[in-house]
């Protein structure tokens, strides 16, 4: 019996033979089968095939490869990545069902790289193998590259450089880490503000960078937005999880996370009103549900962390069929810009209530995924008593429900007109299913998943670390928050003229930085680059003149002495020859180098004799 | 009901909606005298509170938001144009 197979290997190394498949059909048929053979994986690990996995915190030790002087454990398993794994499996494979239609392959093989080294960053098992992280910071840039558009390749160069400096901070926190313990152990870490936690400090920045959590938010908004309608649908799942997955293993019950959390749950949110992308909007809203997830990372209770967890693995479903959804209006209508869009329901009605279903999910309303994990981080936050941090989650609710479930497919596929904008509506069918066929299988498994979950929470409780003893569907909770959205509906429909797209850009975080890199450029450009310019032009004519010398030296210093002759002669003024002067001179420079003058040999050795005299002076006083 | 659905969708939705907010606000002020509701913040007990907080937030957050786009809503090639490189 092997000991185990690493489903994220297997995932990673299939992905590059994905290109080798000649049959477009076997080839995404094999596709299909990448996450289908994971899957198989977890359910031989959850039976137990590979040994019994023991309850959390104990785990599975596997795959353990000698690494200079420490040992690598490419396999911890237990009960949190493997409810991790599941979910990144499952979804992979409804996304994989939506990215069918791609032609380009590379797309695929970027996409399933992607999956596996994310699976291979969760079951890391020590804080070296965790640098699966820098293959998922590269993998995805592919997927953004693939888009073809100016934006997007530098939107790519953005998405890299963050999450390159990110993992630079993850490494020197790291390496700090090893010197002062010798651990490599992936697991809590102290925090503390000041000098000795330095190492700490820095890896738990390049978890938030990664987790997109405020003030260093915008690369993901900035990014996803430019990907590949179905790339796209793969970076929201993976990185920013993986990151709470990680924040999880090292900085629970951190206070900060808690703060930063409830405040971007709600900041984002404010940008997302002003957004005109679809794709966009969407972003936002993934930064403000990541906001729940640090805030119950914040808390640290065993109930926040439940809930953290949970709804990360709830919002990677409903988050992906949210951007499917955009998605879908991408492909088909070829804009997701709110301003030329508008009455494509009757074009693509399928795809605009599977697109609901995951708008329902991600407001949290009863018997959707969004309500049974969101409520979790929430009343985690009553009972600490802490009522700011209630409140923030509690309003970012209403804004989630404001913006996914009202504003988008209003904007989207209503705005109360029958019809598309003509330019859109010649790019239609006449038929009610303009979507792609396998875009909507996608989307149904996912949407289907949003519901079951919701409805039966137990499926998704069991599987916590900790044991839940918590009961979504309460009279107080269900009420509360059904009022909240029908007061929510009544202050959007007032207010509906004002959260209409505007062809605008909305200006984040990252303005400083970019700015800031505009201006470094700027200067390389203008300053430096005349600087250097300048001081080249200089360097050359010293060159040119002692070249110039070096062919004649005795003719050239008789040139420059008239030169200067010359020149002393002009300034006095005094004779009236002048031109001679000059006429003669300009005739030495024509025939210069002339003919060079011949040396006897005793003169040669006489010259050769007083370098060696020269070089012994050298030698003697000029070296101490 | 259905038929009624399928011609006038709308206006079923209109119906549908008024009949909830109404039904919502009346359970509020019978829920809150008896003991259904068990709430942890003693804010979370006034009155219409979930209501009021829907509608305020929902509003504040678009008009507030509408004000910053007043300092931060530029042109969609903001950072495109004036550079020359395009990146």
């Amino acid at each position: 019996m092997t000991e185990w197979i690493h489903p994220g290997v297997v995932i990673f190394l299939g992905a590059f033979l994905i290109p080798w498949i000649k049959w477009r059909t076997v080839r995404l048929a094999y596709l299909l089968l990448l996450p289908l053979i994971g899957l198989t994986l977890l359910l031989l690990m959850s039976s137990g095939y590979f040994g019994q996995i023991p309850a959390w915190p104990g785990a599975l030790h596997k795959w353990q490869i000698p690494f200079l002087d420490y040992s690598l454990e490419l396999g911890r398993i237990d009960k949190m990545t493997m409810v991790f794994a599941y979910i990144y499996l499952i979804a992979a494979f409804c996304m994989n069902l939506y990215a069918l239609g791609v032609k380009n392959k590379w797309e695929h093989v970027a996409a399933m790289i992607y999956l596996g080294s994310s699976l291979g960053a969760i079951f890391a098992g020590d804080l070296f193998t965790l640098f699966w992280l820098e293959i998922m910071s590269w993998a995805p840039v592919f997927l953004i590259w693939f888009r073809g558009t100016r934006k997007a390749m530098g939107a790519a160069i953005r998405y890299v450089l963050w999450h390159h400096f990110s993992g630079a901070c993850i490494l020197a926190g790291v390496v700090i880490h090893l010197y002062h313990t010798g651990s490599i152990e992936l697991t809590r870490l102290p925090w503390g503000w000041g000098g000795e936690h330095l190492g700490y400090n820095l890896m738990l920045l390049g978890f938030i960078i990664n987790s997109a959590t405020t003030p260093f938010h915008s690369w993901l908004s900035d990014t996803y937005s430019e990907a590949t309608p179905s790339g796209s649908i793969y970076m929201t799942a993976f990185t920013t999880k993986t990151a709470i997955y990680c924040l999880i293993r090292t900085f629970p019950g951190v206070e900060l996370l808690m703060w930063l959390g409830a405040i971007q749950a709600v900041f984002a949110l404010f940008l997302a009103v002003l957004e005109n992308d679809g794709r966009r909007l969407c972003s936002y809203h993934i930064i403000s549900q990541i906001g729940y997830m640090v805030a119950g990372v914040g808390i640290g209770t065993e109930m926040a962390i439940n809930g953290a967890i949970s709804h990360a693995l709830c919002h990677i479903i409903y988050n992906a069929l949210l951007y499917m959804g955009a998605g879908c209006v991408l492909v088909v209508a070829g804009t997701a810009k709110f301003h030329e869009l508008g009455g494509l329901y009757k074009y693509m009605p399928i795809s605009f209530w599977l697109y609901m279903v995951g708008g329902f999910s991600i407001s949290g309303f009863p018997l959707f995924n969004g309500f049974i994990s969101k409520v979790m981080t929430i009343e985690a936050a009553e009972l600490i008593h802490n009522a700011p941090i209630y409140l923030l989650l509690e309003g970012a609710t209403v804004g989630t429900f404001l913006h996914t479930g009202l504003k988008l497919p209003w904007n989207m596929w209503l705005q109360g007109k029958d019809e598309p904008p003509p330019n859109i509506r010649a790019k239609l069918k006449d038929s009610a299913l303009n979507t792609p066929v396998h875009m909507l299988i996608g989307m149904s498994i996912l949407a289907f998943l949003c519901i079951f979950m919701g409805v039966y929470p137990k499926i998704l409780y069991d599987r916590l670390p900790y044991p839940v003893e918590f009961i979504p569907f309460t009279t107080t909770r269900v009420f509360s928050i059904m009022q909240m959205f029908i007061f929510t509906f009544l202050g959007f429909w007032f207010l509906r003229k004002l959260v209409t797209g505007y062809p605008t850009y909305t200006l984040d975080t990252d303005w400083p930085f970019r700015m800031a890199g505009r201006k470094l450029i700027w200067f390389c450009e203008e300053p430096l680059m005349g600087f250097a310019r300048v001081m080249d032009r200089k360097v050359m004519e010293v060159v040119n003149l002692i070249v110039w010398i070096s062919k004649n030296p005795a003719a050239a210093f008789e040139i420059k002495k008239k030169e200067m002759l010359l020149a002393g002669q002009r300034r006095l003024a005094k004779s009236g020859s002048i031109d001679l002067c000059r006429q003669s001179l300009e005739e030495e420079k024509r025939k210069y180098p002339g003919e060079l003058p011949g040396l006897t040999l005793g003169a040669s050795i006489i010259l050769i004799l007083f370098s060696f005299l020269l070089y012994l002076a050298l030698y003697l006083f000029a070296i101490p | 009901m259905m038929s009624f659905l399928r011609q006038y969708p709308k206006r079923f939705f209109w119906v549908s909606f008024f009949i909830g907010l109404v039904v919502s606000l009346i359970l509020d002020v019978l829920w809150l005298r008896s003991d259904i509701l068990h709430y942890h913040f003693p804010f979370q007990y006034v009155p219409q509170f979930f209501a009021i907080f829907g509608l305020l937030g929902c509003m504040l957050l678009i008009l507030i938001a509408k004000g910053m786009g007043y300092f931060i809503s530029k042109d969609e090639d903001y950072y495109e144009k004036d550079s020359r490189r395009q990146v």
